[in-house]
């Protein structure tokens, strides 16, 4: 069997606080599990990828750079499309939720998005950075969040979690959960700060391979550490 | 203190019979200023300028009054002072400055500056109290960018295509022009401490106070600056000798004898100066202490920076060291032990025996350099 193929959307736009490593994180997990995987970064403009990836990453990048990142999704639409309706996992951070959503408030007036996610982010008053902490289907996801907008769902649609702490989309949940598509205000390497998370994207970018989704390695013990001390701080 | 004396600072920074200079930007700015009060003072100028830990408004205005005369003046011919780039902007409409270096533009205190757009603006109102001449890095487009505004009032530095294109992940600003210049003030060559420096035509050797690319670049700003602020009294010969006279700097690659054991520091102060630093490590390095203290909020910004190239870290300590060992596990560096307490780690890693490749190596952000110097005693 090729390698499995972790998509790593526009890096060079979408990394600003690291959430595009998340790609290496699953990438990272596939490996320890005995499984081939392998980081492909996909450059805006881009040509899409002819075999389909395993699972497929999206980060958060600055405000200057959303119209060309738009741009570039709108470059891969039709390819994203089929991914999803293929149950491939899908994570989108911050503004790349934000870019797959209807319509991002600027300062200069709105932004079209791709209309992928039935919401739209709109200006908080004020922009928030710090921990963040959703209680999700993983159980509590913890990270951090820093940006300047809301992301309101319509009605109906299920968010990832509820908000324990933090700010999220601004209404007491955080990010989306549709299909395999999965967005958050969580950033940087989330699936690396939550264990139960990075499994059930391991289980869903490995489906019949027979690996061990669910094995823990010595980095679940740090970050565990790390988030029991996060949930200390905040006297959760 | 500001609200003791408003107005004060303006008041003072205005009166330096030959002006102002201001040195800001993300990363170099310190470097560049010490060198630049350097080559002046070699060509006889008597400068006042503030140390680096005082480059917020608060610590400028201490750093004033202690040399105040009571008629609020200063014994010196020129200011060059490193101002803090948030600090400066606000500070800008209380000073009218000679000249502005900007050093570059890099990610850096995120959660602080949340866009190196807005660091842009923050620098660009800076500048914009430059009354004779800009000097900038070429090399930044983003800074470049604020060059068309003063148009001929620009002097630029930045390095050469040759050099460039042996720098595998570039200069690490938040963006590159997107060629070289030719004109201007440039580092033409660089290996370990050693530098080439263009200007006019002619090729200068330096040595620099540390290793790398970037020590080369705040060298060749000051240079620049320098030939500016002196005209046809600037000397090449003077200039030189006066950088290459300078001391290594703490942290920045210089080697010191702690505890009988030689040990290498080495500074990081955002992703960019990381990863500079970590792709400039001897590979396969026996013995390294990697700590990251409370300076960094979110460390999940530095994830970006590939540290693989470490390969194995004897010990990860300060504050944030589940956060960093985190991130050093996913990109394959061997973590053998994580210790937060910074100094019970130093005691531990430089009791380990000899290495057996390499010299002893502790990588450390400033907040875990300063708790470094303070547990081994070594001076400020």
């Amino acid at each position: 069997m090729s390698a499995l193929r972790i998509l790593q959307l526009f890096p060079e736009l979408t990394n600003v606080n690291g959430d595009a490593e998340n790609a290496l994180v699953l990438a990272r997990r596939l490996q320890w599990a005995g499984i081939d995987a392998e980081v492909v970064p996909l450059a805006a403009g881009d040509p899409v990828p002819t075999a389909a990836p395993a699972a497929v990453f999206l980060g958060s990048g600055t405000d200057s750079s959303l119209v060309r990142t738009l741009a570039a999704l709108d470059g891969i639409r039709g390819a994203l499309s089929e991914w999803l309706a293929a149950d491939i996992p899908l994570l989108a951070v911050g503004t790349g939720l934000e870019l797959l959503g209807r319509r991002i408030d600027l300062p200069e007036g709105p932004l079209e998005g791709l209309g992928m996610v039935p919401g739209e982010a709109s200006f908080l008053p004020a922009r928030v950075a710090g921990d963040l902490v959703v209680d999700s289907v993983w159980g509590r996801l913890l990270g951090y969040e820093n940006h300047g907008r809301g992301f309101a769902l319509d009605s109906g649609v299920t968010p990832l979690g509820r908000v324990a702490a933090g700010t999220g989309n601004g209404d007491g949940a955080d990010g989306v959960a549709l299909g395999s598509l999965y967005g958050t205000h969580l950033h940087g390497p989330v699936l690396a700060r939550n264990p139960a998370m990075a499994m059930a994207f391991v289980a869903a970018a490995a489906p019949g391979t027979g690996v061990d989704a669910y094995a823990r390695g010595r980095a679940d013990g740090v970050a565990d550490a790390i988030n029991a001390a996060t949930l200390r701080r905040l006297q959760l | 203190m500001n609200k003791v004396a408003p107005g004060f600072l303006g008041s003072v920074l205005s009166h330096f019979p030959e002006g102002l200079v201001v040195v800001s930007g993300s990363s170099g700015k310190s470097t560049t200023t010490k060198m630049l009060v350097t080559i002046l003072e070699a060509h006889g100028k008597r400068i006042f300028t503030n140390p680096s830990t005082a480059n917020i408004s608060q610590g400028l205005t201490s750093a004033l009054l202690e040399r105040a005369s009571l008629t609020g003046r200063i014994d010196a011919d020129l200011a060059v002072l490193e101002m803090d780039e948030g600090h400066g902007a606000l500070l800008s409409p209380q000073f009218q400055a000679r000249m502005v270096v900007l050093t570059n533009v890099m990610t850096d205190q995120i959660d602080r500056f949340h866009d190196t757009r807005k660091v842009l603006a923050m620098l660009d109102t800076i500048a914009s109290r430059a009354s004779e001449r800009l000097v900038l890095n070429g090399d930044d487009a983003l800074l470049d960018s604020l060059a068309a505004d003063v148009n001929d009032a620009v002097a630029r530095f930045g390095v050469s295509s040759e050099v460039f294109a042996a720098l595998p992940r570039g200069l690490g600003y938040a963006a590159t022009t997107d060629a070289r210049d030719t004109a201007g003030t440039l580092v033409t060559g660089v290996a370990g401490r050693s530098a080439t420096i263009r200007w006019d035509g002619a090729d200068h050797e330096v040595t620099l106070p540390a290793r790398g690319v970037h020590y080369a670049v705040d060298a060749a700003a000051a240079i620049a600056a320098a030939r500016e602020l002196l005209g046809t009294s600037f000397d090449p010969a003077v200039a030189v000798a006066a950088v290459s006279a300078m001391p290594a700097v703490f942290g920045r690659g210089e080697v010191v004898t702690v505890r009988g054991k030689q040990v290498e520091f080495v500074l990081v102060q955002n992703p960019a100066s990381f990863q500079l630093n970590v792709d400039e490590l001897e590979e396969g390095l026996d013995q390294v202490l990697v700590a990251m203290g409370s300076d960094v909020a979110d460390p999940s910004y530095f994830w970006p920076v590939d540290a693989s190239r470490i390969g194995r870290a004897r010990i990860v300590s300060g504050s944030k060291a589940n956060e960093l060992a985190l991130q050093l596990i996913y990109q394959g560096v061997q973590v053998d032990d994580i210790e937060p307490n910074l100094p019970a780690a130093l005691d531990r890693f430089l009791a380990l025996p000899e290495p057996a490749s390499g010299i002893k190596t502790i990588v450390f952000t400033a907040d875990s350099m300063r708790r470094t110097r303070t547990h081994l005693g070594l001076a400020e």
